[in-house]
C-alpha cells in the first residue's frame, strides 16, 4: 500500500464524531488505533523540550504511562535517545542485549511488564518535537505492516501537533491532515527558505507553511514552489 | 520490456572507437568505483554523499545521462536520497517515481526492470510524459538489495534508446549490491529493527539538506541548486559529513556568511 493510501485509511480510522476536537483529540484517537491494531499494551505520544522535560500529550493502553515515566525517573531510556538523536529505537526483546544500552530501564520495563519497546522520533529535520511510543506486554519485532501504519501514524501526530500551534481549534484538521504530503523535496527546501526569512525554527517554519497553505486553499507543494521560486516570501 | 535477471559474466566496451585501450580504461574506472564503495569506514562517510558517487560513477561507467538512488521509506513507498545531478528538475523526476515508474517496480519486484520510450508510455502513464518532457528515452532500474530484503533501487536513464547491455546491467547489478553492503552495517543486514532504523536516518539526512539547501539560498540569495555545491564543497574541504554541515546550518551553528567564503578562508 502507498504511503498516500495509508495515511488515508488510518485518518478514516481515527476521525470520530468529536472531529473538531483538535491535535489531543486527533492523537489521542491515534494511540488508541494503533494499541487495537497492533496488539500493544501501551502507546503514547510524548512531546519533549530539551532533554529533561517531557510530558505525554496522549496515550492508551495500561503501560502508555510506564515507559515515559520510568524514562523520566531514571534519566535514560529509548525514547530519549530516539528523541535526542532523530532515530528510531526499536526493541523487540528488552530482555535481549541490543537494550543493554539502558540497563536500569529495561529492569524496570521488564518489572513493569513491557517486554518490547518501539520509539519513534517525531522529526522535523535535524530536531524533533517529541516521541511516538508503542510497547507490548510480550516480546517480537512489529510486522512491516504493522511498522508501516507505526511510521505514518507519528508522521500524522507530529502533522497535528505542529499546526494545533499555528491554527489553534480550527476547523478542518483532519481534512488537512489527510491530504498533506509534506514529505516532498521542495517542501523542505521552502520550510528552510521561511526559517531564514523569519528567523524562527525549521518546526515554526513548516507550521506556517501549512497554516499559509490551508489559510489560501491551496496546497502545500504549490504554495512550497512558490516560495522556492520567489513568488511568495514570509513576513513577521 | 525486458527483465533481467543473470547476464552473461562477459563485458567489452559496447561501442567508440578505441577497442583495448579504451577497455582498459574502462577497467580502471570500475576498479576505482568499487574501491569507493567499499570504504564505508572513513568518519566522514555521509550516507547521502556515498550515494551520490554511486549515482556519478554510475553515469560514467554506463553511460547513461543521469542516474539516482532511491531507498524504502518503510511506510510502503520510496524516496530519493541521492542523484548524480543534483538539479531540481531531475530531483523531481525521481521523486515522482516514489508513486509510479521503474524504480518502485524493481522495489517491489526485487528484479532489474528496463524500458525504452514506448514501454514506458504503457507501464507508466503518468511517469514516461515527465521522462521525455526532461529528455530521456531510456530507463533502468536495479534493485539494492541487503540478503533477502529489497531497500531501494538504482535508477539509471538515457537521452537516447539504446538498451543497456546484458554486461552493463550486470555491472550496475554488482555496484548497487556493494552499494547495498557499504550502507548497510553488517549487524543491520541481520536485524530487521536496526535496517529500519538506519533507512529512517537516511530519510532524515536528505530531509535536512534539502532544509539547509532553502536556507543558504534564502540568505545568500542563490538557487537551491547552488546551494547544494556549496553545502557540498564545504563538507568535502572540511572532511565533515554532509548531513552534519547542513544540521549544522539549518541549527545555526555554521553561518551561511562562514559558507559563502571562498575556500582557504573559512574558519
Amino acid at each position: 500500500m502507498r504511503e498516500d493510501g495509508r495515511r488515508t485509511r488510518i485518518m478514516a480510522a481515527v476521525n470520530g464524531e468529536d472531529a473538531t476536537a483538535g491535535a489531543e483529540g486527533l492523537v489521542q484517537r491515534l494511540c488508541r488505533f494503533a494499541v487495537d491494531e497492533m496488539a500493544l499494551s501501551g502507546c503514547a505520544l510524548v512531546l519533549m523540550s530539551g532533554v529533561e522535560s517531557a510530558s505525554m500529550l496522549a496515550g492508551a493502553g495500561r503501560h502508555a504511562r510506564t515507559v515515559t515515566g520510568l524514562q523520566m525517573e531514571l534519566g535514560e531510556g529509548p525514547c530519549l535517545y530516539a528523541h535526542a538523536h532523530g532515530l528510531p529505537v526499536l526493541l523487540p526483546d528488552l530482555s535481549a542485549q541490543s537494550a543493554n544500552r539502558w540497563p536500569a530501564f529495561a529492569a524496570a520495563a521488564l518489572e513493569a511488564g513491557v517486554h518490547a519497546e518501539f520509539s519513534l522520533p517525531l522529526t522535523v529535520g535535524p530536531g524533533g518535537i517529541g516521541t511516538f511510543d508503542l510497547c507490548r506486554d510480550r516480546t517480537g519485532m512489529l510486522s512491516d505492516e504493522h511498522m508501516a501504519d507505526a511510521l505514518v501514524a507519528a508522521d500524522i501526530a507530529r502533522d497535528a501537533v505542529l499546526y494545533q500551534q499555528y491554527a489553534p481549534g480550527g476547523p478542518g484538521l483532519p481534512e488537512l491532515l489527510a491530504t498533506v504530503g509534506t514529505d516532498r523535496i521542495v517542501i523542505h527546501q521552502a520550510t528552510g527558505m521561511i526559517a531564514a526569512q523569519l528567523d524562527d525554527t525549521i518546526a515554526n517554519a513548516l507550521a506556517r507553511l501549512r497554516a499559509a497553505a490551508f489559510a489560501s486553499g491551496r496546497s502545500m507543494y504549490d504554495l512550497a514552489q512558490d516560495v522556492v521560486e520567489r513568488r511568495v516570501r514570509f513576513h513577521e | 520490456m525486458s527483465e533481467t535477471g543473470a547476464a552473461r559474466p562477459v563485458w567489452r566496451g559496447n561501442s567508440g572507437p578505441g577497442g583495448r585501450g579504451d577497455d582498459v580504461a574502462r577497467e580502471a574506472v570500475l576498479a576505482r568505483a568499487f574501491v569507493r564503495l567499499a570504504d564505508t569506514l572513513a568518519s566522514d562517510f555521509d550516507v547521502v554523499d556515498f550515494l551520490h558517487g554511486l549515482s556519478a560513477d554510475s553515469v560514467e561507467i554506463l553511460r547513461a545521462a543521469a542516474a539516482g538512488v532511491m531507498l524504502a521509506d518503510g511506510r510502503g513507498g520510496l524516496r530519493l536520497i541521492a542523484s548524480s545531478d543534483e538539479r531540481m528538475r531531475l530531483l523531481e523526476l525521481f521523486e515522482l517515481q516514489g508513486a509510479q515508474g521503474p524504480c518502485l517496480d524493481a522495489y517491489s519486484s526485487g528484479r532489474t526492470v528496463q524500458a525504452n520510450a514506448a514501454d514506458s508510455r504503457a507501464r507508466w502513464p503518468a511517469f514516461a510524459p515527465e521522462a521525455s518532457d526532461a529528455g530521456f528515452q531510456l530507463m533502468c532500474a536495479v534493485p539494492l538489495r541487503v540478503r533477502t530484503d529489497v531497500i531501494g533501487a538504482l535508477n539509471l536513464f538515457r537521452r537516447d534508446d539504446e538498451p543497456f547491455t546484458g554486461a552493463e546491467i550486470e555491472i550496475a547489478q554488482a555496484m548497487a549490491e556493494m552499494a547495498a553492503i557499504g550502507l548497510i552495517q553488517e549487524r543491520a543486514a541481520r536485524e530487521r529493527n536496526l535496517l529500519t532504523s538506519q533507512l529512517q536516518a537516511a530519510l532524515n539526512s536528505r530531509v535536512i539538506i534539502e532544509q539547509a539547501k532553502g536556507m543558504i539560498a534564502e540568505y545568500l540569495t542563490m538557487t537551491v541548486d547552488d546551494a547544494f555545491d556549496l553545502l557540498r564543497s564545504y563538507a568535502h574541504y572540511h572532511n565533515r559529513r554532509l548531513s552534519e554541515v547542513a544540521s549544522d546550518v539549518v541549527d545555526r551553528r555554521i553561518t551561511s556568511a562562514t559558507l559563502g567564503r571562498p575556500p582557504g578562508q573559512h574558519s
